[in-house]
Order: C-alpha cells, then sequence, then structure tokens
C-alpha cells in the first residue's frame, strides 16, 4: 500500500528561483525506509518539507503536481535540519518539552508520562529530562527533536540530516533506533551517512538538481550514481561495512564494491 | 596568538561545563577539540573571545585577559564561526555577509579572495544567503569568519550537514589559514576530516581534560581503543587500520597509509 505519492510534483521557492524539486514521480510505501540522497542543493530538504505537507505555506512560492496522501489521516513527524529553530523554548525542562506535541495531541497524561519516559530511555538521555533545552549542547538539542519526533509514534517519520551534530555514540544508537522501528513505521531520511543507509534503506532516491536521478534498492542506485552524486567516501563504506560484517564482507555488497574500486584506484595513484 | 585556559570552571546556572581545566594552545598550531555532545567543547570556544565569562580561573587570548576586555575588542584576535550558521548570517547577499566582519574589525580583505576562491562561492555572490542550502549557508559562515584574518580562528563543527566535496573545500581552505601560521581550533566529531588537519587533540569528558598532547601520541596509546570507547568515540579507519597492519607510523589519510604500507612491505596490484 502506498503512504504518500509524488505525482508530477515540482517547487519553487518564489517565480524567479530555480525550481527546488521538478517533476517528481515517486509512491512511498507504507513501513518501507526511503533515503534521499544527493549533494547539497540537490532539493532534499524541499523533498522533505513537501512530504511533510509544509511546502503549502509560502507565499510566494510556484507549485504544480500532487503530493497525495491516499490515506489522509496519517500522522507525519519532521526532524528538520536546522533543529535548532524546532524547539519551542516555551517550556523549561527538557521533560516538557517532549510532552508538548503529546499534550496537543490530547493523549492521557499516564500515556504522556510514559511515553516521554521510553523514548529519553530509547535515545538514552534521561540524564536531560529536568534541564532547560536552552543550556543544551547543539548535539543535545538535535537528540531532543529526534525524541520528541518518535514520542509521537508517527505512521511517517521524516528526518532531515539527523546525525549531522550528533557523536559517534549518539549515531550509533540512533542507527540501532531507526533499525528497529524499520518494517513497522515508514521512514523518509534525507543523509549522505553510508554507514546510516547501508543499515536501514530499503530504497534509495537520488536527486541532482532538484529531480530523481535514480531510485531502486540500496545496490542499484550506489552502482549506476550513488558515488557521482554525493562523492561517497567509499573506503570508509568499505571499512565501516567489514567492522560490522558478521560472516565476512560479501563480494556483492555495495560497500565492497565501492570499497575494493576506491582502492584499487588510490593504490592505482601510487603507483 | 596562543590561548591559554588557567585553572578554568564553567557552570550554565547550577550545571558545571567545564571543571578546573587547564591547558595552553601555543600559537599557530591546530588543535581538535573532542568529546560527547554535552562535554563541554562549544563552552571552551565561546570562553576563548570573551562571550562567556570564566566561573572561576581565566582564559588568556595572547596576553589578554578575557574578563578586561568586551568580546568587540577580543573580536580583532580571535573570530569563532558558531555551530549553527543561522545564528551568525544576517545580510542579504553573500558578499555583505563576507565583507562585514572585514569592514568591522578593519583587518583589510587580505584573505577575502582566498577564500571565496577556495570555498568556490564567487557564484552565489549576489544571493541571498537564505536562499541557500543549509550547507551553503555553512560555507557562507565559515568564509564570513575565516576572511576576517584574526591570529586565532575557531570552527564548532564545520562539517555538520556539508557533502564529502564540501567538507574538502573546507580542508583545503584550513590548509591554506595554517600555511598562514594561523592558530586554529576546531570542534568536530567527524575524524576523519579532521585528524589530517590537527596536530594536537584535545579530549573532553563531562567537563574535564581526558588527554590534551600530539595526535601521533594519542593514536599510539596503548589503551586507545578503550579511552575512544570511554569516550563515545569511534576509532578512525586510517589509524585503525595502520595499527592493524603493525605501521610503525599512526596515519591519518589514505595516502599516509599506502605511504606506510609501501614503506613496510611491496605491494602487487591487481590491475583489473
Amino acid at each position: 500500500m502506498n503512504i504518500l505519492i509524488f505525482e508530477q510534483y515540482s517547487y519553487s521557492y518564489a517565480p524567479d528561483l530555480q525550481a527546488a524539486l521538478k517533476d517528481i514521480n515517486l509512491e512511498i510505501k507504507k513501513d518501507e525506509c526511503t533515503v534521499i540522497l544527493g549533494p547539497s542543493g540537490a532539493g532534499k530538504t524541499t523533498f522533505c518539507l513537501a512530504a511533510a505537507g509544509l511546502l503549502t505555506s509560502y507565499p510566494a512560492s510556484v507549485s504544480s503536481g500532487t503530493v497525495k496522501k491516499p490515506v489522509p489521516t496519517i500522522r507525519t513527524a519532521l526532524v528538520m535540519q536546522n533543529f535548532y529553530s524546532q524547539i519551542t523554548y516555551l517550556r523549561n525542562t527538557v521533560f516538557e518539552e517532549v510532552a508538548f506535541p503529546l499534550e496537543n495531541m490530547g493523549l492521557p497524561r499516564p500515556e504522556i508520562f510514559k511515553r516521554v519516559n521510553d523514548v529519553l530511555s530509547q535515545m538514552k538521555i534521561q540524564h536531560l529530562a529536568m534541564r532547560n533545552p536552552l543550556e543544551l549542547s547543539g548535539g543535545e538539542k538535535q537528540k531532543i527533536v529526534i525524541a520528541t519526533a518518535l514520542a509521537q509514534k508517527p505512521d511517517v517519520l521524516i528526518l532531515d540530516e539527523p546525525l549531522s551534530q550528533l557523536d559517534p555514540e549518539s549515531t550509533s544508537y540512533l542507527s540501532d533506533i531507526l533499525h528497529q522501528l524499520k518494517g513497522s513505521i515508514t521512514i523518509i531520511i534525507a543523509e549522505n551517512d553510508p554507514y546510516l543507509i547501508l543499515k536501514i534503506a530499503d530504497k534509495i532516491a537520488a536527486l541532482s538538481n532538484g529531480e530523481i536521478v535514480s531510485y531502486g534498492d540500496v545496490s542499484t542506485v550506489f552502482n549506476s550514481v550513488g558515488g557521482k552524486l554525493v562523492e561517497l567516501p567509499a573506503w570508509s563504506i568499505c571499512a565501516r561495512e567489514y567492522e560490522t560484517a558478521e560472516d565476512g564482507l560479501s563480494s556483492s555488497s555495495p560497500g565492497y564494491i565501492l570499497g575494493y574500486k576506491a582502492a584499487l584506484k588510490k593504490l592505482g595513484g601510487q603507483k | 596568538m596562543r590561548v591559554a585556559f588557567d585553572s578554568v570552571t564553567f557552570s550554565y546556572g547550577e550545571y558545571p561545563a567545564l571543571k578546573t581545566v587547564s591547558f595552553e594552545i601555543e600559537s599557530g598550531t591546530t588543535t581538535l577539540i573532542v568529546g560527547r555532545n554535552g562535554s563541554g567543547k562549544s563552552t571552551i570556544l565561546k570562553l576563548m573571545n570573551g562571550i562567556l565569562k570564566p566561573t572561576a580561573g581565566r582564559v588568556v587570548l595572547g596576553e589578554t585577559d578575557t574578563r578586561t576586555k568586551k568580546v568587540s575588542e577580543l573580536s580583532r584576535s580571535y573570530a569563532l564561526c558558531f555551530q549553527n550558521p543561522d545564528d551568525q548570517l544576517f545580510a542579504d547577499t553573500v558578499s555583505r555577509e563576507l565583507t562585514f566582519g572585514i569592514d568591522n574589525i578593519g583587518t583589510g580583505r587580505n584573505l577575502l579572495d582566498l577564500v571565496i576562491d577556495t570555498l568556490e562561492l564567487r557564484p552565489i555572490l549576489s544571493s541571498n544567503p537564505y536562499s541557500l542550502s543549509y550547507a551553503m549557508r555553512r560555507l557562507v559562515a565559515i568564509g564570513s569568519v575565516a576572511a576576517m584574518d584574526t591570529p586565532v580562528l575557531a570552527l564548532d563543527e564545520p562539517t555538520a550537514g556539508l557533502s564529502f566535496r564540501e567538507k574538502e573545500k573546507v580542508a583545503l581552505l584550513l590548509q591554506k589559514l595554517k600555511s598562514r601560521k594561523k592558530t586554529l581550533v576546531i570542534v568536530s566529531h567527524d575524524l576523519n576530516f579532521a585528524l589530517p588537519i590537527c596536530q594536537k587533540i584535545l579530549l573532553l569528558s563531562k567537563g574535564s581534560i581526558l588527554f590534551f598532547g600530539n595526535r601521533g601520541e594519542f593514536f599510539s596509546k596503548e589503551d586507545i581503543r578503550q579511552v575512544m570507547r570511554a569516550s563515545g568515540m569511534t576509532f578512525p579507519i586510517y589509524p585503525r587500520m595502520a595499527r592493524a597492519l603493525g605501521l610503525t607510523q599512526p596515519a591519518f589519510t589514505c595516502n599516509e597509509l599506502l605511504i606506510g604500507l609501501k614503506a613496510a612491505t611491496t605491494i602487487k596490484l591487481d590491475s583489473n
């Protein structure tokens, strides 16, 4: 079943600006994890905002086509690239900040308490519960915003570069959380981190200049345009995959292929 | 210009961010500050130019105690690129953004062209920064601070949100500034980006220093794996491979690893 359908969707932030998205045709299936890949300015953030239904509010924008929700009641939660602007700062504690959207959803108080405690524990940030969000570091704020989105238990979770300020340990926690959620909710994630992509992606949509230039499973996209589009540090992919592989590295895995090619190229350059 | 922390303590309200921290960054060196989220990294950068004043102890920038001068006076010596570029940008064109700091502190436009060309900002000079992608806004923020030509430059998570290609531009800019004997201080979780640039590492945990010294010394430690794990970091690929292969020198780039390998053995290539 499709949960979001982009039909010939184009979007410009203003009439005199280049289109941020051009003729996007994409069906996102329920409980599938789609990674949006591409260089800066390719349209990843605009895609996330369109998927969250937030773009219609820009007054000077120009759009055509539609983003359909076959089931209108589906709930989406978005973690924005500039997550700093997403914290309300209306509340004095992290606990209340995470509870804020749940109160607005009209959930009973015991359910709110349970969800907030669960998500703070899941993100390993219980120690921040009574801190004022204003006093936190950038990475801690990013974790609060991610926790706030997870607490809503959305049907569609949209994450725009959610790892940008996280330390490696927190990156690993979030990867595990998303891996556990995979298959039970729909995830759309704009991210160039190869480790996360390999771990959670069912499908990759590769964007370039606002257009989808490749769509498919991980191997298909990586082998066609992945490296060219984002200049992935292929050697690192290979190494990270090797590190996490339980039974050794499969010679058909994308990390292996890219890593092998990159290693050969580098070695060739040293001759 | 050197930067010295002398028994510095700082608290946000009742929460201590730094606990009696002492270290000295020598003039012309590049230092990488690492540690978990919330370990006090950004606080150190904000103490260096007096945006924050120590709760106890003193911070000395050059020969100046930061408690005795205004931020505007200290900014002639020290420029800081914030973690969030949107906290920094305000001008209506990239060009005005890049020259605002220079014109206000009066250091001259000596570095402006170098910054614009290295970060490849020339095609967007007349654009409004807020019409750009987040990554481009970060490059503009880095450029506007680097162009100020201050003796000390600090960057807080400069690669967050950048693609691999953009990280290369920032790395190149920092290498050029290094060759001009700038004192650079970088906070980053991105060790693959930062290690090739930095000579010194300052490792923080819960507001205290776990290590401060040369990067080679850090990665030669017997218990490096445990230290990194305890600090929430992953062991980056090149030093880890160099260690696993038994190379005598730590490697921080692919080329250094290959040079080490070539010195240790003869590599036969499969040209296919």
